[in-house]
């Protein structure tokens, strides 16, 4: 270090802000080569399976079943939406934590130790060059700086290191990976997927999760409990509690240091470098400054364009890294409200045992070799799940009495629920931004969220909709019926964009290795740093992107370019 | 006339009726629920309950002990507005069984109980599905509609309801994808 009046305490080698999913990867990685690295985590500790405190127990456990109560809702407009009695100790309070919605927003955070790798969906899809090159030769956006072929052994090392179970089919748009024994379809699952590949010649493949079907890295196996939400006793899932974090810390380069609010990059002008941060600590007010050799900013999308935005200097007069002005734009999530529901009159002699902790796929079949002409671009892939009736769908059933109870104790006929995760594209106009005046408990401002879907996600939505009809009415379903919930963006959970890479530094913020353009030291490889956002659940692409940017950033620290 | 049109004409005629409601209806809904008189009639939930899932071969809604679970809900996790139409509706219930058999509920016998709730259940119902979703959206549940879904969650949650009525799979460990359906087989507890 060249400063002298620096503490050596307060120094490290790297310093990771956020230690979500791909936070927990960063450190990790870093540690792993052998970097003292410093794990700033806003929120609170939360040690795999001893701080689950929800994990083993009964419905009947819950005195207010799984509603939350009215005092909840009312401190947690947004929040109480996403969680339960059973994950609530998750979620932020919203009261604690406000935004503003410019227009309707869902931000759902988990502001602990692991973020929400210890709530997300668990769904890795690999992104193809369909994806990668669509902004070029769509004109939506720009260029994404990489391809595929960038990423792959990236996605493999990835994979291979957490465990994802999934079934090898072959697709250019959706490339296989590295599986453990793929999970299964049950029969009306089987059944869909035989009927649209005869009449369609589409594919249903089982969701690729990272649940384990077998132990792996001393984790495992998934008890197909699927109570996964609440933290899982058997480590059946990957998550940064269960995982990077422990794998950090064993390597002794690990300094965690949870209630770490990270208020600032600091610039230093003379090296051009960022030289380090500024902490509040959430539960003293103090503040605290510590310093490193490279940064990476793992805070979440929206937190992390928050902090730029809050970073100025005189060089950096709108935000850190900011000189393309796009930081905080091209704010993008997924829409996944367009679907269709059907029932099956068969099979009525099947049934099946255990949760299985996930459903099934129909990887994209839109516009995949062409341009089909459609009233919209890019496409989406269908989710869904195949169940027979059980109590929660037969309450509505009439009467009451012993045939009702019987009726509701039993299994009713087969049903498939599925619906479109659909492509955002990236528009300047959605986008996040500094509140001048208000400002939270901690004296940050409050961040603003301006955000709405377009023609074009519309257009996307009403295509899902006909799609899945279709679907169903020629695979012989009855009943079935075509739904758009239309809900906020915000809330499929998959918020990204706001400091994207690119190859043209006045028109983007990072380059294709996750670095600042104007602040060479400095990494951003969680949701803002995606160009587009392709239709594939995006986690396990944020993993592989920050495995390569921390590999790159150690051969450039190491080769004195940093 | 389509789905879409049939929907706006019942809306327009759903939006005539609200603003003919009265001030006084508004604020009777609005008004506080007194906890206590919910838990006075603790025993007649109960009864209701247990008319709506009886004890057969499997425990019925009374021995799971379900009133419990309804009353934490309908006191910690319902809206004002829903509170007090859940009590005004054992207010009607009690007049309606009284007016038709002169005594009341918890004095009835099963068959008269049975009158009783079909009634309720009758009064809710529109023949057209689409009315009792409008219905709902304007209204909330109807009574009966909101006794009988609390009552199912209530059941089908309580160890009793979910280890005997239903099967209970603690930790499956393994996932079966398909099998034959026994005879007699249960449903699951919980997904």
């Amino acid at each position: 270090m060249q400063s002298n009046n620096i503490d050596n305490q307060n120094t490290y080698d790297a310093i990771v802000i956020g230690s979500g999913i791909s936070g927990g990867w960063a450190a990790m990685e870093l540690c792993k080569k052998g970097l003292k690295t410093l794990l700033l985590e806003r929120g609170r500790d939360v040690e795999h399976i001893k701080d689950y405190p929800t994990a083993n127990l009964n419905p009947w456990d819950f005195k207010n079943g799984y509603y939350n109560t009215n005092i909840d809702v009312e401190r947690d407009p947004i929040q109480s939406g996403a969680y339960s009695p059973a994950t609530k100790h998750f979620f932020v309070s919203d009261k604690d934590q406000p935004y503003i919605q410019e227009k309707p927003f869902n931000w759902f955070r988990g502001y602990q130790v692991g973020g929400r790798s210890l709530l997300w969906g668990r769904q890795c899809y690999r992104f193809s060059d369909l994806d990668f090159e669509a902004n070029k030769k769509d004109g939506n956006g720009i260029d994404w700086p990489i391809r595929y072929k960038d990423l792959e052994s990236w996605y493999d090392y990835v994979e291979t290191f957490i465990g994802v179970s999934g079934q090898i089919e072959g697709l250019t748009q959706l490339p296989d990976g590295k599986f453990l024994p793929p999970m299964e379809l049950n029969c009306i699952e089987q059944y869909l997927r035989k009927s649209i590949n005869e009449n369609d010649k589409r594919t249903l493949t089982i969701a690729r999760v990272a649940n384990l079907t077998r132990g792996w890295d001393n984790r495992g196996p998934c008890q197909n409990r699927n109570l996964c939400s609440r933290g899982c006793p058997f480590g059946g899932y990957f998550s940064s509690n269960s995982s990077t974090i422990p794998a950090a810390k064993k390597t002794g380069n690990l300094t965690l240091r949870p209630f770490s609010i990270v208020s600032e990059i600091i610039y230093d002008e003379q090296t051009q470098k960022g030289k380090g941060v500024k902490v509040i600590d959430a539960n003293t007010n103090e503040n605290i400054e510590f310093y490193s050799k490279i940064i990476f900013i793992n805070a979440s999308t929206i937190a992390t364009s928050l902090l730029l935005l809050n970073s100025k200097s005189k060089r950096f007069p709108n935000g850190f890294g900011n000189d393309s002005g796009q930081v905080g734009h091209n704010l993008m999530d997924h829409h996944s409200s367009a679907g269709a529901y059907g029932v099956y009159d068969g099979l009525k002699d099947q049934y099946y045992k255990g949760r299985r902790p996930c459903g099934f796929l129909i990887p994209r079949y839109r516009n995949l070799d062409k341009d089909e002409g459609l009233s919209f671009t890019r496409g989406y892939h269908i989710n869904g799940h195949g169940e027979r009736k059980e109590w929660m769908d037969r309450m509505g059933e009439p009467g009451f009495g012993k045939n009702f109870k019987n009726a509701l104790t039993t299994p009713g006929p087969w049903t498939i629920w599925m619906a479109g995760w659909g492509e955002c594209l990236p528009y300047y106009e959605n986008k996040i931004s500094l509140d001048e005046t208000q400002k939270d408990k901690w004296g940050m401002p409050l961040v603003k969220i301006d955000f709405s879907f377009k023609e074009n996600e519309k257009k996307m939505m009403d295509d899902i909709k006909e799609t899945c009809e279709k679907m169903l009415l020629d695979s012989g379903f009855s009943y079935v019926h075509a739904f758009n919930y239309s809900t906020p963006g915000g809330t499929t959970v998959h918020e990204m964009g706001t400091a994207r890479m690119g190859l043209d530094p006045k028109t983007s913020v990072l380059n294709g290795f996750n670095q600042m353009h104007a602040v060479k030291n400095v990494f951003i490889t969680d949701g803002s740093c995606m160009t587009s956002s392709a239709c594939q659940n995006p986690s396990l692409t944020y993993m592989a992107l920050t495995a390569r940017a921390c590999d790159y950033a150690y051969s450039q620290l190491m080769a004195g370019n940093l | 006339m389509n789905r879409r049109t049939t929907l706006k004409s019942i809306l327009a005629l759903s939006a005539a009726g609200i603003s003919s409601f009265s001030a006084y209806k508004w604020i009777s809904l609005n008004k506080e629920v007194n906890v206590n008189e919910l838990l006075s009639y603790q025993s007649l939930i109960a009864e209701l309950a247990e008319t709506i899932i009886p004890a057969t071969d499997t425990p019925g809604a009374k021995e799971a002990g379900v009133s419990g679970y309804m009353i934490n809900v309908l006191t910690n996790c319902t809206g004002k507005r829903e509170q007090n139409k859940f009590v005004s509706g054992l207010h009607d219930l009690e007049a309606y069984t009284i007016d038709s058999f002169d005594k009341s509920f918890m004095k009835c016998n099963a068959v008269e109980r049975n009158i009783v709730l079909k009634h309720f259940e009758e009064k809710g119902i529109y023949s057209l599905q689409i009315l009792n979703k409008i219905n709902n959206k304007f209204l909330g549940q109807t009574f009966f509609s909101k006794l009988k879904s609390l009552t199912v969650e209530g059941y089908c949650l309580s160890e009793l309801g979910a280890t005997k009525g239903l099967v209970y799979d603690y930790i499956p460990q393994t996932f079966e994808a398909c099998i034959p359906l026994k005879n007699n087989q249960k449903s699951w507890a919980t997904k």
